[in-house]
């Protein structure tokens, strides 16, 4: 585990459970550094005044908030940084609410906690209390001069925290305009799509999906040295579907055939359950 | 409604609906522009080259990628769009799962999915992927191309309407078995220390109200930009002190359970919530 970003308490009433936060994602994206193309000398930033065209030293930077075309409020770094709320190194858990209550939708970023030194049984405490009841507590956090709702669960083990979105934050659906069907699906449609939808289902394995993307860049960065150059394929445009019944069909008998299942999917349930089984796993390694 | 990022398909089988993707959460933060302190005007980044001690326009800037060793690899423009994904406008879906098994970590960035034809067909084929999605409590898994990255994407119903998210992918997500969670037996708690706590946390629960939580963060910012504009000083408030550490959790978590009930520490009130919870 790569080292803290931030030790802190986490408190819920009068316990107080002493913490050290690690990020849990890694940034895996390849960086790459601005270099001119003519000498592969690294680039650099100047900060210029566009009054006095000289460069400017960081410590002369102030920030400006814009309030109306151009005429900005200045503020210093440290004014901006008083809004942060308590630099207090606290985490105060106020309330639990029920863990699958919260939409997936409002996590943001994902933190693990780790234990400090003489805060193990509390730690151990906490993590099996909220384990049990399955709540995540609610509360905030000041990280990096702002402060962050947070949502503290225990998954797999360990403690986990989410910097959360608020809710205003949140585009409400209703602004979606989602046409609206000239009648409701048929309970035919209905019926195939379900059997379409059982026979794509398979166990969630994240591990199964590779960043490709990724793999590619090194790879590149690998051949360069060696020269050697890759081809770019067309785009396609796929087409809309005209007769949904007919698709259904064709798809349900397609991902039969891709499974080599024999048996129709309206046939028994347990039985269409075990072969779709067999079908989801081959189904699942054709496309990877 | 604002602007479509990305058009295509959203391809079930071989059912495809055309979809637009919409962002699903709006910026809210108060952005700043670097000024210079002194005369107000704002400043500009300009590139130079560290050798020459030229300013270099746009188009002399390349990528290098640093080695272990130290050496730097040049990679150009047109050789990173050459291993950009196949441009497919077409979301695919690859999977179904169990919405409860997908833990939230996996979530990145949401989105909405919305028919980008008024065709009653691509409306049908659309109402049809969300009433069978909320029937069976499924979500789908697919990866699509936008802005020349490949995602993973899981597709949900939320309110009716299908949600995108882009997910994160496992090898990013950090093993928890590195973390220090003392899971030593040495460190298990008692089970009357245990109960004390699931006692408390329960005294503690609410409903999970997301817009009863504002964004303090956000107004104090505001506030301190509005001040400022009126002439008045900002000042920095002092950090209190970190909490002590309870020197013994039991007697932590009676006095706790004490307090909240203005009584002793009688546990039976929140074993009945619990096993309520639990059922």
């Amino acid at each position: 585990m790569p080292r803290s970003i931030w030790n802190g308490t986490i408190t819920f009433a009068l316990i107080a459970v002493p913490v050290k936060v690690h990020s849990a994602i890694e940034d895996e994206t390849v960086h790459f550094h601005q270099v001119h193309a003519k000498d592969g000398a690294p680039i650099k930033h100047k900060r210029i005044c566009s009054k006095e065209g000289k460069e400017v030293p960081y410590k002369e930077v102030a920030k400006g908030y814009e309030v109306r075309g151009s005429e900005y409020v200045l503020l210093s770094q440290d004014e901006i940084n008083a809004a942060a709320g308590e630099q207090a190194h606290r985490i105060e858990l106020d309330e639990f609410v029920c863990q699958t209550d919260v939409d997936p939708v409002f996590y943001d970023r994902t933190y693990y906690l780790g234990t400090r030194e003489d805060g193990e049984d509390a730690y151990r405490l906490l993590h099996d209390a909220l384990a049990r009841t399955d709540r995540a507590g609610i509360g905030r956090w000041v990280f990096h001069n702002r402060e962050y709702l947070v949502a503290i669960r225990s998954l797999d083990g360990v403690i986990a925290l989410h910097t959360m979105r608020f809710a205003d934050e949140l585009v409400p659906a209703k602004d979606m305009d989602v046409p609206r069907p000239s009648r409701k699906p048929t309970d035919r449609e209905l019926k195939m799509a379900t059997a379409l939808v059982d026979s794509l289902h398979d166990d969630f394995d994240p591990s199964a999906f590779r960043d490709t993307y990724r793999k590619r860049v090194l790879d590149l960065i690998a051949s360069k040295a060696k020269g050697e150059e890759i081809d770019l394929p067309e785009p396609e445009e796929p087409e809309q579907t005209g007769d949904l019944i007919a698709a259904l069909e064709a798809s349900i008998k397609n991902g039969s055939s891709r499974s080599k299942r024999a048996k129709r999917p309206s046939s028994g349930n347990s039985q269409r359950k075990s072969s779709s089984k067999t079908g989801r796993k081959s189904a699942g390694k054709a496309k990877r | 409604m604002a602007r479509a990022l990305w058009s295509g398909s959203l391809s079930f089988g071989l059912v495809n609906v055309p979809v637009e993707i919409y962002t699903a959460v709006r910026d809210l933060d108060m952005h700043f522009r670097q000024l210079h302190e002194k005369d107000g005007a704002p400043i500009e980044v300009q590139r130079w080259c560290a050798k020459e001690d030229v300013e270099v326009p746009y188009e002399e800037i390349t990528h290098s990628y640093e080695l272990d060793d130290g050496g730097q690899v040049i990679v150009d423009d047109d050789e990173l769009e050459a291993i950009e994904p196949r441009r497919t406008r077409t979301i695919e879906i690859e999977q179904f799962v169990d919405l409860a098994d997908v833990d939230p970590i996996y979530f990145d960035h949401p989105y909405f999915l919305v028919p980008s034809s008024s065709d009653d067909g691509a409306a049908r084929a659309y109402r049809l992927l969300v009433d069978v999605m909320t029937k069976t409590q499924r979500a789908a898994l697919g990866r699509f191309v936008m802005r020349a990255k490949e995602y993973l994407a899981i597709v949900r119903v939320r309110d009716g309407v299908l949600t995108l998210t882009t997910m994160v992918f496992a090898s990013a997500v950090r093993p928890t078995k590195d973390v220090d969670a003392a899971t030593q037996k040495a460190h298990k708690a008692t089970r009357k220390q245990l109960d004390a706590a699931v006692a408390v946390i329960e005294e503690l629960s609410t409903d999970w109200d997301p817009s009863s939580y504002k964004d303090r963060y956000r107004a104090r910012l505001k506030r301190v930009v509005d001040r400022k504009r009126k002439g008045q000083t900002i000042k920095a408030p002092e950090p209190p002190q970190e909490p002590e550490e309870a020197p013994d959790l039991m007697a932590a978590l009676e006095q706790t359970l004490a307090d909240m009930r203005g009584s002793g520490g009688d546990g039976k009130k929140s074993s009945d919530k619990r096993q309520r919870q639990e059922a």
